[in-house]
């Protein structure tokens, strides 16, 4: 029989030859990796004060005091009460442009040829402004990829706790993004006097420098979303369960972990919890920025995950789990905790503490029952508690380099209308929409959404976040703002200190790479697929990965920054 | 010299030393004959280029520090670093590692029950039964690995429906969906119900083209089913057998993304943490760029290529045509 194929068989020598060939590459790998370093992988630190061209701040007088006088940021100033909008912007500029901007969005996309749109339009000047919408929940992630390819329209809007998911965003944003320090410098009060209105320190941090070394290239790059501070997120617990459970409200992580014990029943569906994890930390006293907090005696920075408080933390959350005090299916993170804490299934959700409100309201519309409050600062084995909050932008809308300086005044001019506070028409029109159409005004005089302003104002960003307004307020339901007041009071002094205060900070990204896997690693460990005995090891992999250059970078960041 | 073949043969043609030869036709000739062919071809050609050819050419950024907003010149030359640094992960191994087995598994339980399921339905005589088998077994492929995911968690669950009822029972709570000591066998049990019947396709293409005279004749001999099956249907469908072997080693390490995304979170990235669910949290979430990216890729496609050609030269030494014709 003959060969069916007439190529040659397999030679030895021919594997040899393609062997030695793999291993020599294989074995020059280092030698040429050597040859040069990945400069791109370096963190940035940007100092966002001390400036002398930002615009020059002059107050811009409310129209009406609050009824409940705060310490602003974290514990701002509140309404109790609605008063009558007064008009802010008495020269209204004209504006012929259509501008493109990219907004996030979390649920429906609502309508854009709603009158909404267009009574806005007209009251600002003119100017059209269309919504490019994209989804919320990746938004982060995926604007990386528009940013790159300049595919954002006109403008964009990126939240703060976006900024994670870039690498190098000083670079994507003194390359992508219209530096504003010409146009804003100074004086800009006569033409735009709610942005002149605006906190210094708004403005501040809209700074990135073209060379993070030379502080000569530094420039506006965004217009400021608003100005707050205090706690965003919580712990929400169902008052009424625990009550009918005679049950206390916790105090401390010990008496919250009897209260989970007290009323979990995994046998009948009853949970204490449906996921708790990125909350957790400030319980423990894991403060610090990225992790970092400085220690004055040994004159460095000292992470998070070598104190033992990070091993007491990751305890807790392990008897969580095999105490069944956590949902059995809390691993896969496809929980609707809210639904379960609605339904009564679990007593605590980790949230945003706007759910608060938006629970008691649903409660009062007779569409949900009982009532929901947050916990109070809590802290284990004794401690003092700490509680984390920002005071700083929410955000920022930046606009495209492409676009000339006539057209981003114009932005500014909308900016400036969109910078109305609480108690003006402007503010009213932006964010409840039109009379009769999108709200109509409640018995204590307040606005009340519509079911046509709840999802096509309430629920969207649309122009909401344009530009933060000059000062901002809790504002809503008169008895959940009494309370959230009152809450705010009671934390305030608990802020968690920052030590980069003043400074922007971006970590190298061998260090963001290593605290991913890090955050997995947890997880394994909270869920019972690891020991506890693992830590030292776990932490151990994470400074050699990343955390141990970190350090130095933070260190130096911090020594600078304080003219050490 | 040759001529073109104009006349009939004559038996001196055949003869065994005056080979037959053909004059080589001009490139002007041969577009000539040749270009409504090339016209249709073109739409492929010019498709390959755009969206293949031209983003492999990309694949050099694996050797730079490339960013987006410098020209693509001034990107500094940095050789293997971001090899150095993928080989250097302490978690890229394990990542490998898990991508083999899955792919192992996947060439060893997977590709045999879909040429299993495609004997069956050939064997079903009944049409009607038939096609229901097939909209059965091959519809799930349809379904999103979201979906998937999401009915497996309700069906087998901890606080699935089998679950609750082991609870109603007295029995304990099903510990599977979140259980990385049995997560192979999960993801077994998905990649049958998703995908063992749309592998099975190809497969009765091939069994319906063999001859039915071959089965007759066999018959008459006194074959039974069982080495009917053996001497005929077997050894008739092995060239597709071989080049969906080939390619499916080719991609060894493209054992996908989703499936294992999604289970990441309830089993632990630890037994779910492939190639390339690696690249996605480390590149694109852990922020080390497109460059790191662009290498982990480079690297899976060298791997795959290499692969690819050895298994197609042991198809071809084994007699078989494996992806193409050996001319």
């Amino acid at each position: 029989m003959t060969d069916p194929s007439p190529s040659p068989r397999l030679q030895r020598r021919s594997i040899f030859k393609a062997t030695g060939l793999i291993t020599a590459g294989a074995a020059g790998l280092p030698a040429v990796a050597a040859c040069s370093d990945i400069a791109s992988q370096e963190g940035t630190a940007q100092v966002t004060e001390g400036f002398d061209f930002l615009p020059t701040y002059k107050e811009w007088p409310l129209p009406v005091e609050p009824d409940l006088v705060g310490e602003p940021p974290n514990h701002p100033s509140a309404f109790t009460s609605y008063p009558e909008p007064a008009p802010a912007v008495t020269e209204l500029p004209s504006g012929s442009g259509t501008y493109e901007l990219t907004v996030p969005i979390w649920g429906d996309t609502p309508s854009s040829d709603d009158p909404y749109y267009a009574a806005v339009a007209d009251a600002w000047g003119g100017t059209k402004i269309d919504l490019r919408h994209a989804d919320g929940n990746t938004y982060a992630d995926t604007s990386v990829q528009w940013l790159k390819a300049n595919e954002y329209g006109d403008a964009i809007q990126l939240f703060g706790w976006m900024l994670g998911s870039h690498s190098n965003f000083r670079e994507t944003v003194v390359n992508n993004f219209y530096d504003l320090t010409e146009v804003l410098k100074g004086d800009i009060a006569e033409r735009w006097p709610l942005l002149a209105g605006l906190p210094s320190a708004s403005w501040g941090q809209s700074v990135w420098s073209r060379d993070p070394d030379d502080p000569d290239t530094a420039g506006i790059y965004g217009i400021p979303m608003n100005y707050s501070g205090g706690q965003g997120n919580g712990i929400l617990a169902r008052v009424d369960l625990m009550e009918a459970a005679n049950l206390a409200m916790p105090t401390t992580v010990e008496e919250l972990l009897e209260v989970c014990r007290a009323w979990s029943d995994d046998a009948n569906g009853k949970w204490a919890f449906a996921g708790l994890d990125w909350f957790v930390g400030q319980w423990f006293g894991l403060g610090g920025t990225d992790g970092w907090n400085w220690d004055p005696e040994q004159q460095k920075m000292v992470n998070n995950v070598e104190r033992p408080e990070f091993t007491e933390m990751l305890t807790f959350r392990r008897t969580l789990w095999d105490e069944q005090l956590l949902h059995p299916d809390a691993p896969t993170g496809t929980l609707d905790p809210g639904a379960m804490q609605e339904a009564g299934t679990v007593l605590f959700t980790q949230d945003n503490l706007v759910r608060w409100n938006d629970f008691n309201l649903k409660v009062k519309r007779g569409e949900a029952e009982g009532e929901v409050a947050p916990l109070p600062a809590l802290a284990a084995n004794g401690r003092e508690p700490l509680v984390y909050m920002s005071a700083g932008v929410d955000g920022w809308t930046f606009l495209n380099k492409d676009l000339s300086r006539e057209q981003v005044e114009e932005f500014l001019d909308v900016a400036n209308w969109a910078a109305a506070p609480y108690g003006t028409t402007e503010y009213q029109l932006l964010q409840y929409g039109v009379e009769g159409e999108h709200f109509t005004i409640g018995a204590d005089g307040s606005p009340v959404y519509t079911e046509l302003g709840s999802s096509l104002i309430q629920a969207p960003i649309n122009y909401k976040q344009l530009c933060g307004q000059v000062q901002t307020f809790l504002t809503g339901d008169p008895d959940m703002v009494a309370k959230r007041f009152e809450y705010n009071a009671s934390i305030k002094d608990y802020a968690a200190e920052n030590a980069f205060e003043g400074i922007r900070i971006e970590g190298p990204a061998d260090f963001k790479a290593a605290g991913s896997t890090l955050w997995d690693q947890q997880q394994d460990i909270a869920y019972g697929r690891a020991e506890l005995s693992s830590i030292p090891e776990m932490v151990e992999t994470f400074m050699s990965n990343g955390g141990e250059n970190a350090r130095q970078y933070y260190t130096d960041a911090y020594l600078s920054a304080h003219g050490e | 010299m040759a001529t073109l073949q104009t006349t009939a043969p004559t038996e001196a043609d055949h003869a065994p030393d005056r080979p037959r030869v053909r004059r080589k036709r001009t490139v002007a000739q041969r577009l000539r004959h040749d270009w409504p062919l090339l016209l249709l071809a073109l739409p492929v050609v010019a498709h390959l280029m755009v969206f293949h050819y031209w983003p492999s050419a990309w694949n050099i950024i694996a050797f730079l520090d490339y960013s987006p907003y410098r020209p693509f010149w001034e990107n500094p030359f940095v050789g293997f670093a971001w090899f150095e640094r993928l080989f250097n992960d302490p978690y890229f191994t394990p990542a490998l590692l898990n991508t083999l087995k899955f792919s192992a598994a996947n060439l060893l339980f997977m590709f045999p029950l879909s040429i299993v399921l495609a004997l069956a339905m050939n064997s079903i005589v009944s049409i009607r039964l038939r096609s229901a088998f097939q909209s059965v077994v091959y519809l799930p492929h349809f379904f999103s690995w979201v979906l998937v995911v999401t009915v497996f968690v309700q069906v087998l669950g901890s606080d699935g429906l089998i679950s609750n009822w082991l609870m109603g029972m007295g029995g304990e709570r099903l510990n599977f969906t979140s259980n990385p000591d049995t997560f192979m066998l999960l993801v077994w049990m998905q990649w049958a119900w998703k995908d063992a019947g749309w592998g099975m396709i190809i497969f009765l293409a091939a069994l319906a083209s063999i001859n039915p005279s071959l089965y007759e004749a066999a018959a008459v001999d006194g074959a039974n089913r069982w080495r009917r099956m053996w001497h005929i249907t077997l050894p008739s469908i092995r060239p597709v057998i071989i080049l969906l072997l080939i390619l499916q080693i080719g991609g060894i390490l493209s054992v996908g993304f989703e499936q294992y995304q999604l289970q990441r979170s309830s089993i632990g990235y630890q037994s779910t943490e492939v190639l390339d669910t690696f690249v996605y949290y480390q590149s694109i979430v852990g922020n080390q760029g497109e460059s790191f990216g662009t290498a982990a890729g480079l690297f899976k496609g060298v791997i795959g290529l290499i692969l690819i050609l050895v298994a197609n030269n042991i198809a071809h030494r084994l007699g078989e045509q494996g992806i193409y014709q050996k001319s």
